[in-house]
């Protein structure tokens, strides 16, 4: 018998995934594990498996398309399968025409007159008489957002009627139409394509126009959201790194013998940065402007900015106040690759209550980062510089490091963002007391 | 009940009689050269104008009613005209030796009271002061009319009289250049820089309301009298005869200022015109026979009651002469009958069908204007031409002004199509004053520190639990009778115009106990015990706050509101937006809902009082809310009905860790407060019932799994929806709960709000629980009626969010419902 393939839903939050490539086309042979098609949501990117093993009958969909959540992608099946009542089911609208569902429940059962407590729970959610179906506007709006296909729903609620819990019931079995209407516009859509990219086949075409992928429209939405509702300024310092460099070189000339991680520079920023932040609660928080709220986070939920194939991702280490160095090296690390692999939940992209970003390696000497919004500030690393300091009438030759903190002036003013950089650089001067502490 | 005073059973039996000295009738008969050495020609002369006037103006608004035409200029008024033609002489004589900073309180058919009394206080005021009030009034709106539009040869005397009528007609016509903006019209005219008080379509309303504005002079040391006036068809309202005990009360001679007080100063002024609407008093509606009886049993001094002539202005002026002497001696009340008849009917479309025209022809006969005018030219004051003139510049003035108030250009109407909230604006005035009065000290008898309450509440624990999650025991803990009286006391201190009073304030503390203790530091006539008269107490307020001071009335219980009913819902509501933005009115009404008292003691009517537009309506139900909201609305300038419940007087702080602060702080009226987080159904609850929904959510989480979001409204009107809907978007399903019954209640109003502003996000129709549509049974079957944590879960499972495996005990099916709903009940 053959499946219907869906678009997996990654996450609660997630509306629609984009298809970036497909990776077997209509009448390949498939085997379990192998990769159907890639996707993305909005901040990540996934391979979809196959889950049975056969020949790929049909494709609804094309590279480059975005595909809602729980929607018909593919079907896959033994050559020569009747495939039709498949085909029908996935191309189903909404309304009437929809094939009876395999359930065929009784006609415009009108509810009891006086029904008992416990039978108005039981009233079935057949549509009435006249087509109407028992069905609350929140669960309504969420069915047509998703394409839950509320025919097949069990109202639970009141008289029976649908609510929302209902409708998340119906997508978690994946019970979902798509509206013969959508079907429609996408095969015009088809049609038009070619036509559509002809331009983009002239060899002598002086440009390329690609469409934005996904993850680039989150992150242009998040940046210009940051830029143009905050107030943000940056204060840069410096610090001796004396210590700090002297410190790493420790750990790789003996650190791997005592089993520990290969810690960068970048660690130790990271660490001196979550163990600084805790006595400055203005800046290990979110604010909500809409509901006039700042968050206070009781740990440190470090986001670290990753440059990433698909662009800059923001993994969190939680609680990162009470990691070790050599923990927070590791978990860093961790979803560093993770993110940077493309593979990281969409859980850990979230919820951070700071950011650092380094782009020191890069040699930048001093640059304004731009902050994550909810989050109040984010600190960039910047690279070492030599310079000279006069120590007793002498004038000595040190490396210095660069830091720029952008902070958000709506919920604190220069001087405690000021204070909290000081502090950090004292820190990181003294980053072997701080270890001790 | 003061301590001071015994009551002694010794001579509670005495045997006696009580004596009643005779009331004089009609006993003025001065002869015209007697009169003559106390008015000159132009007194006598005036008082001619004066009557001549108000019957022109009466006239002309007669006429433009019965023949949409006066004197060839047409015109059609389609509001009331209750007119007063007959009554002239009366109206003159009693404004004729009222002075400036006496006021006039008038009655249902007061425009020539309020001509006459403008009349003489533009006699009285001099030309300087004269014109400085009417370029200030209105930003000189009405001013410019008259100084442009009229002749005018430089006498600002006559100048104004163009402006007082002008300004009255205006008004009448609801023009924006009327003394109100056209928005009080016919009945309600007033203007108060010549001392004419606001007057009262509300038969016998403005009695309490005059008796307010004596209290104002009498704890506020002001100098003149009030008058009231009414009619003999209002001292059938309760109302009347309240303010007659009231300003006759002992404690005001007898316990204000160390028993050293002077008598309210107010002289309550009956117009008998023999008729209320149709009903004739004398002889079938009243038992009085004569109206100033009345007056004789309300205090021994018989309220120095007396009847006289009115249509004599001369009888008149006689009369108030003496009353006003004696007020002004400190022995006030007092009372005054003035005989008269009025021609015209109670309105154009009275067709006289309760007399006969020989009735009315009779009394035409005795004119009061003609016989004067005879008497004078008889008496060699003035020659028939002189009077004529001056008829013939009367009508001439009424024809212009006439023209000027209908000009659509000169006296437009609002235009509420280009400022269509013209009169959203003035329904509140929104204002902060710290004090009503800051030229003047607050007069206490104690430092503040050294009040036995403040001295209490340093001693009190300002959370519910203490560090150790304890629960602070009952006489420690600061609750929510501190949080209203905290705010008070300070007030009491910072606003010397302040007064508080009610039913059993004083020594009781309040019924409650929420002014316990605070007597030591208030001086008797600040503070002190009212009769029980719910209309005098809250008529007084308003007239009390009319003149420039601020109060706190109490009605021990929110039942009781029905007893006030036209001064809570039409005076103290109304007067600031139908005086147009001139009057404020900040008084703290406060209403206790009742509990384990039976049907008519422990009622919740805030859908009464926020159905009313023009009250402010709040019901906390923590001590913090309670200081907060009444720290906000003692420092406002609006009238605030404040709910509380005496279910929860005890509770301490429970949701402030930090506890209810000792400083000042305010809660913003209308902002509810989100007292739990929860994500799967919304609970708003109205005051008391927060307790129960918290219970019921506990239940819900704890064995059912299900996250309730409880939002405390503490505020009804006004009422910000952002957060409630915020909410709902959330949780998709929200249950408003009170303890009022549910027919037509806020809980309704408020559901069906939120369906028109989330419907998109609603998983079922908001859900309006309330108490049962009965009466309140006794305390031990109340499970039943009120709403308890068990019918807060039942409704939810049943109407919102049904719950798997739960067994619900109450009925909220439909069938159920459209059921009761068709039985009413």
């Amino acid at each position: 018998m053959a499946t219907l393939v869906i678009m997996p839903r990654q996450g609660q939050s997630v509306e629609s995934c984009i298809i970036t490539e497909w990776k077997k086309k209509k009448g390949d042979k498939v085997a379990v594990k192998d990769v159907l098609f890639s996707y993305e949501t909005d901040k990540s990117a996934f391979d979809e498996e196959a889950a049975v093993a056969g020949t790929l009958l049909e494709v609804f969909v094309k590279d480059g398309d975005d595909v809602p959540c729980l929607d018909p992608v593919c079907i896959i099946g033994e050559p020569g399968e009747d495939i039709s009542a498949l085909v029908a089911q996935a191309k189903a609208g909404k309304g009437g025409e929809a094939p009876a569902p395999e359930e065929k429940k009784p006609e415009a059962e009108a509810p009891a007159a006086a029904p008992a407590q416990t039978a108005a729970q039981e009233v079935p959610a057949a549509p009435e008489a006249g087509g109407f179906l028992r069905i609350s506007p929140r669960a309504r709006k969420l069915a047509e957002k998703t394409g839950a296909d509320v025919s097949k729903a069990e109202g639970t609620g009141p008289m029976g009627r649908i609510i929302e819990r209902d409708v998340n019931a119906l997508l978690d079995r994946g019970l979902t139409v798509q509206a013969a209407a959508k079907e429609a516009a996408a095969a015009a859509e088809a049609v038009q394509a070619p036509a559509a990219s002809a331009p983009a086949a002239t060899p002598a075409a002086a440009y390329e126009d690609v469409k934005m992928p996904n993850i680039r429209k989150v992150i242009a939405r998040a940046m210009h959201a940051s830029l143009s509702n905050m107030a943000q300024l940056t204060l840069n310092a410096s610090f001796d790194a004396t210590q700090i460099m002297a410190f790493r070189a420790a750990v790789k000339a003996a650190g791997e013998g005592m089993g520990m991680n290969n810690i960068t520079l970048n660690d130790i920023v990271l660490y001196a940065v979550a163990r600084t932040l805790p006595g400055h609660r203005d800046l290990n928080a979110n604010y909500f402007e809409d509901k006039e709220i700042i968050r206070y986070f009781s740990h440190v939920n470090l986001g670290v900015a990753v440059d990433t194939p698909r662009g800059l991702l923001v993994p969190t280490v939680f609680s990162a106040d009470t990691l070790s160095l050599n923990e927070l090296s590791a978990e860093a690390k961790k979803v560093i690759k993770s993110a940077q692999a493309g593979t990281i939940s969409p859980d850990l992209l979230k919820d951070g209550s700071f950011t650092v970003t380094n782009l020191g390696s890069l040699g930048v000497e001093s640059f304004t980062p731009v902050i994550n919004p909810p989050q109040t500030a984010i600190l960039g690393v910047d690279c070492i510089t030599r310079r000279v300091k006069n120590v007793g009438g002498q004038d000595v030759f040190y490396d210095a490091m660069g830091l720029s903190l952008t902070f958000d002036h709506r919920v604190l003013d220069g001087a405690p963002a000021a204070k909290f950089l000081k502090e950090l650089c004292f820190n990181l001067e003294n980053f072997n007391l701080l270890l001790a502490k | 009940m003061p301590k001071s005073q015994f009551v002694d059973p010794k001579t509670a039996f005495t045997p006696g009689y009580i004596h009643f000295e005779d009331i004089p009738v009609c006993q003025y008969n001065k002869t015209l050269a007697e009169e003559k050495k106390l008015y000159t020609k132009a007194d006598f002369m005036r008082i001619y104008h004066d009557m001549r006037t108000i019957h022109e103006f009466e006239t002309m608004l007669n006429e433009v009613k019965v023949k949409s035409e006066y004197n060839g200029v047409k015109y059609n008024n389609p509001g009331p005209a209750h007119l007063s033609i007959g009554q002239e002489a009366s109206a003159v004589g009693e404004a004729y030796c009222l002075d400036i900073d006496d006021l006039t309180y008038g009655s249902h058919r007061s425009h020539g009271e309020i001509l006459a009394k403008g009349l003489s206080s533009i006699n009285k005021l001099d030309d300087k002061e004269l014109y400085d009030i009417m370029k200030d009034f209105l930003g000189g709106a009405v001013l410019s009319v008259v100084e442009k539009h009229m002749k005018n040869d430089g006498d600002i005397k006559k100048l104004a009289q163009n402006f007082l009528l002008y300004g009255a007609l205006a008004e009448i016509f609801a023009r924006t250049t009327g003394f109100n903006k056209g928005l009080g019209g016919s009945m309600h005219a007033f203007f108060i820089p010549f001392g004419i008080m606001p007057c009262n379509a509300i038969v016998g309303g403005g009695a309490p309301i005059a008796l307010g504005a004596a209290l104002y002079k009498r704890v506020n040391h002001k100098k003149g009298i009030v008058v009231a006036n009414c009619g003999d068809g209002a001292l059938g309202r309760g109302p009347v005869l309240e303010a007659f005990n009231f300003a006759s009360m002992d404690q005001i001679t007898k316990l204000w200022n160390d028993g050293h007080g002077t008598g309210m100063p107010i002289l309550f002024n009956c117009f008998d015109n023999h008729y209320g609407m149709g009903g004739q008093t004398r002889g079938e509606t009243m038992g009085f026979d004569m109206a100033a009886r009345l007056g004789a049993g309300f205090n021994p001094d018989m309220m120095h009651t007396e009847r006289v002539n009115g249509y004599d202005p001369l009888a008149v002026i006689d009369a108030f002469k003496r009353k006003k002497a004696l007020l002004l001696e400190g022995k006030g009340p007092a009372m005054l009958d003035v005989v008269t008849y009025r021609i015209s009917g109670h309105s154009p479309s009275d067709s006289s069908t309760y007399r006969t025209q020989e009735e009315i022809d009779a009394w035409k006969a005795a004119d009061p204007i003609a016989a004067y005018r005879a008497k004078m030219v008889k008496g060699r004051v003035a020659t028939q031409a002189e009077f004529d003139a001056i008829d013939a510049m009367i009508v001439d003035r009424m024809t212009e002004i006439m023209k000027l108030a209908i000009d659509e250009e000169i006296s437009p109407r609002m235009n509420l199509d280009k400022d269509p909230d013209a009169i959203a604006g003035i329904m509140y005035s929104n204002q902060k004053i710290h004090s009503m009065d800051p030229s003047r000290t607050a007069e206490m008898t104690k430092p503040h520190d050294e009040n036995d309450r403040v001295k209490e509440m340093a001693t009190k624990i300002r959370t519910a639990t203490d560090e150790n999650g304890k629960p602070v025991p009952k006489m420690k803990v600061y609750n929510i009778r501190d949080g209203l009286c905290e705010p008070i006391i300070e007030k009491f201190y910072d606003d010397p115009t302040l007064i508080a009073y009610g039913e059993d304030n004083r020594d009781w503390g309040g019924a409650f106990g929420v002014y316990k203790k605070i007597t030591d530091s208030i001086p008797y006539h600040r503070f002190f015990n009212a009769p029980i008269s719910e209309s005098a107490i809250v008529g007084s307020a308003v007239g009390y706050a009319m003149c420039g001071g601020r109060c706190i009335v109490e009605l021990m219980y929110a039942d009781f509101i029905g007893c006030a009913g036209d001064e809570i819902f039409n005076q103290m509501a109304k007067w600031q937006s139908m005086s147009a933005g001139i009057l404020k009115m900040p008084i703290i009404l406060r209403v206790s809902v009742g509990s384990k008292y039976g049907a008519q003691h422990s009622q919740d009517w805030t859908a009464l009082t926020a159905h009313i537009p023009g009250l402010k309506v709040v019901f906390p139900a923590t001590p913090y809310d309670a200081k907060g909201l009444m720290c906000n609305a003692l420092e406002g300038t609006d009238p605030v009905i404040f709910f509380e419940s005496q279910r929860i007087y005890d509770k301490g702080e429970e949701f402030h860790k930090e506890g209810v602060p000792t400083g000042y702080y305010e809660v913003a009226l209308g902002d509810p407060d989100v007292k739990k987080e929860g994500k799967d159904v919304t609970i708003l609850t109205i005051g008391a019932v927060l307790y129960r929904a918290l219970e019921a959510a506990k239940t819900l989480e704890e064995k059912y799994g299900i996250s309730a979001e409880i939002i405390d409204a503490r505020s009804i009107v006004p009422f910000d929806y952002t957060k409630v809907i915020e909410s709902v978007k959330k949780t998709g399903r929200v249950l408003i709960v009170g303890d009022a019954v549910e027919r037509n209640s806020v809980m309704k109003d408020m559901a069906a709000n939120i369906t028109e502003l989330a419907f998109d996000y609603l998983d079922a129709p908001p859900v309006a629980l309330g108490s049962r549509n009965w009466i309140t049974p006794a305390h031990e079957l109340e499970e039943a009626f009120f709403p308890y944590p068990s019918a807060i879960i039942d409704c939810i499972h049943e109407k919102l969010l049904p719950i798997p495996g739960y067994v619900p005990t109450h009925n909220f099916s439909d069938v159920e419902k459209i059921d009761r709903m068709k039985k009413g009940v």
